[in-house]
């Protein structure tokens, strides 16, 4: 316990120090809640233009902290030779992906408990919300992603897997129904758009977010995406360069 | 082998672990490939414990890859190794927490700072000493709160070693802990390593500087383009070659040796 806590203590240190992961955590998904709500660039249909958006600045903030700011990270860690040489210590495999599994859900939460306050103020209503759904979305939402960046981070160079992992998440922000929604992208786009975790993520969260009954069709899509990137790390993850 | 017969192994060695000069690790026909390339070409040694063998060779010989392959972070292409009776790659855990291992690129997160990163390997250790302890020992407690990123090439690589110590090991594998490193760093080093020897513990220090050698090496394996050209104690080394000559003198010797002995083997 006192290895998998100083592990845990010493990522979250690194990352707090890191102002570009900051930013990316925590200032541009509030930033784009304050800005889209209080503007008119939204085409949504919805009647309150909060209520679209916390689902969608959600699944943001999961992509950010799972996918781009893990990934970036692991991809650095391992050209910088940290990761081979905690290999060489008793940390062990099991207690290095626990401590940063650990590490994500820390920052998750907190952006979850940032974001209700932060959205309240904007004058969101929270009654509707199913937590328990939305907690357990969040897990399915989070191995997903995580599994998507440790693939790309356990086999690039540091530098292409810094670029990849930017561009995954720039191409899953737009094509993922967070702030223009799948149906008004050209049709072919719209529905490659449909099947892509991100879309499956904030379409789910926005069920759970209205309360309403989850597409079963969607919640098992995003299921297979999770257990598939998770394999695949595994599979392919190399420690060292 | 089974887990039995390796336990066992363990069980004769710490038996022994009071006295020196037990071999604590042992090559044998070691072989490692890198696709075309053969880096590691069929070697076999041992090192003792209380001694420092001293691997040397010129950059690319294989010294990097045998250590690695020593210290489990590696896997060899063929041949076996045993270190302290056990296998480096299967039983990784049981070994990791008996051997201290610097690597040639240090492997610290640059915004690391220097007493989070000994603080935390101590714990990685189950706190076998301190921070301040370690740090004392390599001259690092005025930059406790330095980053890895700020620290010059020497004082980054006395960290290094101060993160190997946190194991109070019995195996320590560095790689190359005195380049880029000031006299007086080397001094100090120098000075940390045998006094690990004397200790019981079994060093297995790389380095392609033959002065540095020279100065701290009990054993001596000289590797050439994957092969050993010597595998002995220092003091043989020099006796059979003249006292008055340098290892650099019996490097080049052995190396040019060698490559006419493999030049006739081609015609």
């Amino acid at each position: 316990m006192r290895i998998f806590r100083s592990q845990l203590r010493q990522e979250l240190t690194v990352m707090a120090r890191n102002g570009e992961q900051l930013l990316l955590l925590v200032v541009v998904p509030i930033v784009l809640l304050v800005f889209f709500s209080q503007t008119d660039f939204l085409t949504t249909d919805s009647e309150n233009k909060i209520d679209f958006l916390m689902p969608s600045i959600l699944s943001l903030a999961v992509m950010s902290t799972a996918m781009v700011s893990l990934g970036i990270a692991t991809g650095f860690e391992r050209s910088y030779g940290v990761l081979k040489r905690l290999g060489t210590t008793p940390l062990g495999t099991r207690r290095l992906v626990l401590a940063k599994v650990a590490a994500i859900c820390v920052i998750e939460i907190a952006q979850l408990v940032l974001l209700i306050f932060v959205g309240q103020s904007l004058g969101w209503n929270p009654s509707r919300i199913n937590l328990v759904q939305i907690l357990v979305l969040l897990l399915i939402g989070t191995s997903c992603f995580a599994g998507i960046g440790l693939t790309l981070a356990g086999r690039l160079r540091a530098e292409i897997n810094l670029a990849a992992q930017n561009g995954l998440y720039l191409a899953l922000l737009l094509l993922g129904g967070i702030f223009v929604s799948n149906d008004e992208l050209p049709k072919t786009l719209g529905d490659v758009a449909q099947v892509l975790p991100s879309s499956l993520l904030s379409s789910l969260l926005r069920s759970s977010f209205n309360n309403n009954e989850l597409v079963m069709t969607d919640a098992i899509a995003l299921c297979t995406w999770a257990l598939t990137a998770c394999a695949l790390a595994v599979i392919s993850f190399k420690w060292s360069d | 082998m089974s887990a039995k017969s390796c336990e066992l192994r363990t069980v004769m060695v710490m038996n022994l672990s009071g006295r020196s000069n037990q071999v604590a690790i042992s090559v044998r026909d070691l072989v490692v490939d890198y696709k075309q390339l053969r880096a590691v070409n069929n070697i076999s040694f041992d090192a003792k414990a209380g001694e420092v063998t001293v691997v040397i060779g010129p950059n690319g010989a294989g010294k990097t890859s045998t250590m690695e392959v020593c210290s489990g972070v590696r896997t060899a292409t063929s041949g076996t190794v045993s270190v302290l009776g056990l296998d480096p790659k299967k039983d990784r855990s049981k070994i990791n927490s008996q051997i201290g291992v610097m690597l040639q690129d240090g492997g610290v997160y640059p915004s690391a700072r220097v007493f989070e990163v000994a603080q935390h390997y101590c714990n990685l250790y189950g706190n076998r000493t301190t921070a301040d302890e370690l740090l004392e020992m390599v001259d690092l407690t005025r930059q406790k709160k330095t980053s890895w990123r700020k620290l010059s090439g020497g004082e980054k690589q006395r960290l290094s070693l101060a993160l190997a110590l946190a194991a109070k090991p019995r195996v320590a594998f560095l790689d190359e802990p005195t380049s880029g490193v000031d006299i007086f760093g080397r001094d100090l080093i120098r000075s940390i390593v045998r006094r690990l020897a004397n200790d019981g513990c079994a060093v297995i220090m790389a380095t392609h500087e033959l002065d540095e050698a020279q100065r701290v090496a009990d054993h001596v394996l000289m590797f050439q383009d994957g092969n050993l050209l010597a595998n002995a104690p220092l003091t043989e080394l020099r006796g059979s070659a003249g006292m008055n000559q340098t290892l650099e003198d019996i490097f080049r010797g052995l190396s040019s040796k060698a490559t006419i002995s493999r030049s006739r083997e081609a015609q």
